[in-house]
């Protein structure tokens, strides 16, 4: 397999650009990168997936065993002997094992294949059960093949996503996305030792995986990725975890826009063993205590947990644990509660949850205070409470427009005609409407462009420093945590990994967002 | 009101209306007689169609079960006649009886259909179609007194056809009916219409009425702000369900019948079409919207039985209208989500 | 624990539903005073007349399409290829052919378009089948009350109504009524029993099971457990999911000709009214539900929803004195069952 000048836009933003790369036969081929720095793209253009093609295609040439192709769909990427292993589950649920391992390579009775050819013919059963059962001991797994993935932890279900892939005598190339991102390690460890045996009967493998560890283990090479683009790349024996963690997050020069400071007040929100049930963004035992006053960094890698934190408190998933504020607890999670309680979360996905499209601006701007907490209403008594009044909130909206330099047309514009940077500023205008004490914010800054964001940093930077309000900001943009926050936490697996300080060096970064242990005062 | 643009459906119906006035032109027909009986008609099956604008704004798609609020209606006006009440007080002694009936309906109803989110439409349907024959019962065993509505000889229960001609036949029809020339405007009809929308209207502007509008918009967004979205969608289609059985008094005063048994099956399609002309995607629904959908597709059934019986064979009227009917339900699911809230 | 698990797999809808079917027929059987032999020939004639129809319902619902009430689409495509052959006079065993390849070729055809429309409609697929099925009745009728006689030249004129357009509300079947329900026929002391029947409509059966167990039957389950990941897996689910469509609608194309043809008598406007409600409640009855169904469900249920079906106008007759309201509890039972079926599933859903 070789790549060569591979590009791929989204909506005209690049995704990848330039990117060459090959991998033997009998290969293993690491790639590792951040958030965002198109490890996705790369394998979803090589398995042909339905995405690429609905989002404009690809640019470049890609050749496979010396042919060049071009992949239209998974159907022809598996034909030509590409199998991926996915990072969110392809398995079906409803299937057994058997089935999904099988599924459309099923053994046939002979006679029926004779009769009505291969598609038409009846499945034999006891084989197929068989065969499944014997791929399932390459993998060192003992299971009933008839039970249904539904049925199955995550962590068999890997081994099953990956036994279905490594059970095709056809395979020539084998993707895959995080394989042990769930696993244990002594399973991860195990998987391995697997895919090293398959790698010396001659197939390819592109691997890709956070942990920068099992990467030094296996790999021959490994390439690493940071922005769409190839940053650096290392043979065997040269790969060593540090330079793998400082190439992935990058030197950038940043102006630090908040000056440092020593925060030693009460705590504001205290959360133990807090758990959110957000399905692929799982929080999962969280201790982790807010002070007030200050501005809090999440980070982690996508999946780790950063983005429930907010979903979490508001309610919006099933939540465990403990959480304190202002020295009472919440017993129950409750988005009308805790917003009149002063907490207000800010989601990641706009779209989504973060505006009315179809309302105004100002709608937008005065809803959630106006239901919650009835500001600008006029009441004439039941059944007709809460008419707005206008004047009122068109004066309030007015002066936050000023003050936010959103950019419309009037305050009657529809916010889906907004850009994404000043919806996220009717967000945070909405948020500051409420005058919350505790603000959580996802992603502040995602699909905003640079001058939006300078701005929509500096929002949150005067909230804090005016009113106080304690800040939390979730975010995979670690240049950005940095120049704003007064601590940056770190997290692994729905967990705090460790809490560093906004001067904390790249290195330790990329290790932390690892989850590996590295020691403080080593510096590069 | 704003964005109103002209859509295929609205243009197609435009078109087929202009196309029947020639033709009830070229066979010269009353037109004068058509308009005034158009006037009715709209008011007349106007109502159902408002009713069905909560459940739309509220996101839980087009109400499909309509039989359950017109059967609740369908009480009162049996309550009303069975104690002989005419004129003013038998109209108005029904409609307050709907109201509480409606409201019960419409609260299990809710609590039914917050259970489907997503499906409301197919649990909707069947929820309407299985009440039906479990309200049959009702009509059958129910003890009603007044002689009239009973079946004459032997049959038990109700008959599926109640004249309301001694009691409150026309009792909206004929207030403050204004003759000018040849056109008469039934005042007091519109104005009882027009007094529903004005509740509708001041409705959606209210807190609740908004935050309606917002969770049929974003229901994450609602929840997130704090919304409590099974309240509110329960609100909304209590409320569907109070116009209905409103709307079914206000229709079998002007029709002069009550009907009764499978007969509330062939009235929820038309409503629905209605909404849909009037240029509702399914979604948002502007009252202005509605009432322009009703008269557009009355007036369409008005024209088509004469001019059918002149120069078609007389069942066609009612296929055609079928017809239409369908397709235009069929257009809006089909087209509803590409033509939705677009990112 | 074990006991909780225990009793949910003994009231898992699977099995409560026929129990609570078997026990309702068998208390309006009781009432109704009805012998069993009578209800048993009946239900065994309502088994070979709507087997095939319920039958049809069952791939849609395992690629994930839910209750295809568009098969009564297929049921008038087989009432119009048979209209069209009537109406060229084409008798006998020639007659019956043309009829079985025209209402197949139909039906491929609406199938096809219909298949397309629902590709349009992922998860929102029964209640666009409804409509459809109503659109399509009212174009059947426009086409057969109005177009015969005017657009549509006719040469049997036993068929047309007097003032020379439209079809009659009824159309005899005598060429070909009964010509294959009399085979076989076992008479055990007055239950009669046409065995050929029951063979052809396990026959059907016995076929869907086959290819539901066939790479192409994998395919149709695997799209049904989960659109996109069966697309991962290199599965055309949109041309799988038209197959299934045409396939659903021939055999209910199929299963509609058997069912008039046991009739004997056409009722050319009515027959194929509540098909669709009908046996997908009767599929239901037998334990399947809008997610998942399988051949026992609707041999199963059509005999519990048949059994009440029939006796229960007669008890209804018995117990209050007036047999419209066993007909209402029939109908409610009905439209009840699928009212519930879509309920329940989607809380099941949600957890």
């Amino acid at each position: 397999m070789e790549i060569k000048n591979l590009s791929k836009r989204y909506n005209g933003i690049p995704a990848l650009t330039n990117i060459s790369l090959s991998v033997k036969a009998g290969e293993i081929h690491g790639i590792v990168g951040a958030n965002g720095s198109g490890k996705s793209t790369l394998l979803n253009i090589l398995s042909g997936s339905p995405l690429i093609r609905e989002t404009g295609g690809y640019h470049g040439e890609i050749s496979f065993a010396g042919n060049r192709v071009n992949l239209k769909n998974c159907a022809e990427a598996i034909r030509m002997g590409i199998g991926m292993v996915h990072q969110e589950f392809a398995l079906l649920p409803d299937l057994t094992i058997a089935e999904n391992i099988k599924l459309s390579r099923e053994h046939t009775h002979k006679f029926t294949d004779r009769l009505f050819g291969p598609k038409y013919s009846f499945i034999d059963r006891k084989r197929n059960d068989e065969s499944a059962a014997r791929i399932l001991q390459k993998l060192r797994l003992h299971l009933d093949v008839d039970v249904k993935i539904i049925n199955l932890s995550t962590n068999t279900r890997q081994f099953v996503e990956i036994a279905r892939v490594i059970d095709r005598t056809d395979l020539k190339l084998l993707l895959l996305d995080e394989p042990t991102a769930v696993l244990s390690r002594d399973d991860g460890l195990n998987l391995i030792a697997v895919f090293r045996e398959m790698a010396q009967n001659g197939l390819g493998i592109l691997f890709i995986s956070h942990r920068l560890e099992e990467m030094q283990q296996i790999c021959d090479r490994v390439t690493v990725f940071r922005d769409g683009a190839i940053v650096s790349s290392y043979e065997q024996g040269e790969i060593s975890i540090k330079n793998l963690a400082r190439d992935m997050i990058g030197h950038t020069v940043h102006k630090a826009t908040a000056p440092k400071r020593e925060i030693k007040a009460r705590p504001a929100i205290s959360f133990q063993q807090f758990s959110v049930k957000m399905p692929g963004e799982e929080i999962n035992g969280l201790d982790l205590t807010v002070f007030e006053g200050e501005i809090l960094g999440l980070t982690s890698l996508s999946g780790h947990g950063k983005l429930a934190l907010g979903y979490g408190v508001m309610g919006m998933y099933p939540t465990g644990g403990e959480v304190i504020y202002e020295n009472k607890k919440i017993d129950r999670m409750d988005a009308k509660a805790n917003i009149l309680n002063g907490i207000y979360v800010l989601p990641d996905d706009r779209q989504a949850l973060g505006i009315l499209p179809e309302h105004s601006l100002a709608d937008n701007i005065i809803f959630t205070g106006n239901q919650i907490k009835n500001l600008f209403s006029i009441n004439f008594g039941r059944p007709f409470s809460g008419f707005i009044d206008r004047k009122k909130a068109n004066a309030h909206v007015h002066q936050l427009v000023r003050n936010f330099e959103i950019k419309c047309a009037s305050l009657k514009q529809k916010s889906k005609e907004l850009s994404g940077g000043n919806q996220q500023k009717v967000c945070i205008a909405r948020a500051l409407t409420l005058n919350p004490k505790l603000l959580i914010v996802a992603e502040p800054t995602r699909g905003i462009d640079i001058s939006a964001k300078e701005k929509i940093l500096q929002m949150l930077l005067d909230i804090n420093r005016t009113n106080h309000t304690t800040i939390v900001i979730a975010s995979s943009e670690l240049d950005e945590l940095k120049r704003v926050c007064d601590r940056i936490a770190v997290m692994v697996d729905g967990k705090i990994f460790k809490i560093l300080l906004p001067d904390a060096s790249e290195t330790e970064f990329g290790l932390a967002l690892a989850g590996e242990e590295g020691t403080k005062n080593e510096e590069f | 009101m704003k964005n109103f643009s002209i859509k295929p459906p609205q243009v197609i119906i435009l078109i087929f209306l202009i196309v029947l006035i020639g033709l009830a032109y070229v066979l010269q027909m009353d037109l004068i007689v058509l308009f005034n009986e158009s006037l009715i008609k709209l008011v007349m099956n106007g109502v159902l169609v408002l009713s069905l604008i909560p459940m739309l704004n509220a996101g839980a798609g087009m109400n499909f079960g309509l039989p359950v609020g017109i059967t609740g209606g369908l009480v009162g006006l049996c309550i009303a006649v069975n104690f002989r009440l005419t004129g003013f007080s038998g109209f108005f002694m029904s409609l307050l009886l709907s109201v509480p009936i409606c409201g019960m309906l419409g609260w299990l109803y809710g609590l039914i259909l917050n259970r489907v989110k997503g499906r409301e439409e197919i649990a909707g349907t069947f929820i309407g179609f299985s009440v039906i024959p479990l309200m049959n019962y009702f009509w059958t065993l129910a003890p009603f007194q007044n002689r009239q509505m009973l079946y004459p000889i032997g049959g038990q229960g109700l008959r599926p056809k109640i004249s309301l001609e001694p009691y409150f036949y026309n009792v909206l029809d004929q207030f403050c009916l204004i003759k000018i020339g040849g056109i008469e405007i039934p005042l007091g009809l519109l104005a009882f219409y027009g007094l529903i929308c004005l509740f509708l209207y001041l409705f959606f502007r209210s807190k609740v009425g908004r935050a309606i509008i917002a969770t049929g918009e974003n229901e994450a967004f609602s929840k997130l702000s704090g919304i409590d979205i099974a309240g509110i969608r329960l609100i909304a289609v209590i409320l569907s369900t109070i116009l209905a059985g409103i709307g079914i008094c206000v229709y079998s005063q002007s029709y002069g019948f009550i009907q009764l048994y499978d007969e509330p099956l062939s009235m929820y399609f038309p409503a629905i079409s209605a909404v849909l002309i009037g240029g509702s995607t399914g979604r948002r629904t502007y009252i202005f919207e509605a009432v322009l959908g009703a008269y557009l597709l009355q007036t369409i059934y008005l024209l088509t039985v004469p001019i059918a019986n002149q120069i078609l064979i007389p069942e066609v009227t009612e296929i055609l209208r079928t017809l239409i009917t369908y397709s235009i339900i069929l257009y809006a699911l089909l087209y509803r989500d590409k033509r939705g809230i677009v990112h | 624990m074990r006991l909780r698990q225990r009793a949910e797999q003994l009231f898992n809808i699977e099995h409560i539903v026929p129990v609570v079917f078997l026990f309702l027929s068998f208390f309006a059987w009781q009432v109704s005073g009805l012998t069993g032999t009578f209800v048993f020939n009946q239900v065994l004639t309502r088994f070979i007349r709507d087997g095939i129809l319920v039958l049809s319902l069952i791939i849609p619902v395992v690629a994930g399409m839910g209750l295809n009430f568009a098969i009564i689409v297929g049921a008038m495509s087989a009432q119009a290829a048979l209209l069209f052959v009537i109406s060229c006079q084409v008798a006998g065993l020639g007659g019956i052919l043309s009829v079985i390849f025209l209402s197949i070729s139909l039906s491929v055809v609406l199938g096809f378009a219909i298949g397309h429309v629902l590709n349009r409609v992922k998860g929102k697929e029964m209640i666009v089948t409804i409509i459809i099925g109503f659109l399509a009745n009212s174009v059947y009728q426009l086409v057969f009350l109005a177009g015969f006689g005017t657009i549509i030249p006719v040469a049997n004129k036993e068929i047309i109504l007097s003032r020379g357009i439209g079809v009659r509300n009824a159309v005899d079947l005598s060429m070909y009524r009964n010509t294959i329900d009399k085979f076989w026929l076992l008479k055990i002391e007055g239950l009669e029993i046409p065995l050929f029947m029951i063979l052809v409509v396990l026959l059907f059966g016995g076929m869907i099971y086959y290819l539901l167990h066939t790479r192409f039957g994998r395919e149709v389950k695997a799209a049904g457990s989960g659109s996109e990941k069966a697309e991962v897996a290199g599965i055309n689910v949109n041309l799988l999911r038209i197959k299934v469509i045409i396939l659903s609608m021939v055999l209910a194309a199929l299963g509609q000709l058997v069912y008039l043809q046991n009739i004997g008598m056409f009722d050319v406007y009515t027959a194929h009214m509540n098909a669709d409600i009908f046996s997908c409640a009767a599929l239901l009855a037998g334990g399947a539900s809008i997610k998942s169904a399988k051949i026992r469900h609707a041999l199963i249920g059509i005999f519990l929803f048949h059994t009440l079906f029939i006796v229960s106008p007669q008890a209804g007759q018995n117990l209050f004195h007036n047999a419209a309201l066993g007909e209402y509890f029939r109908s409610f039972v009905a439209y009840g069952t699928i009212a519930f079926a879509l309920i329940i599933n989607v809380k099941r859903e949600n957890m």
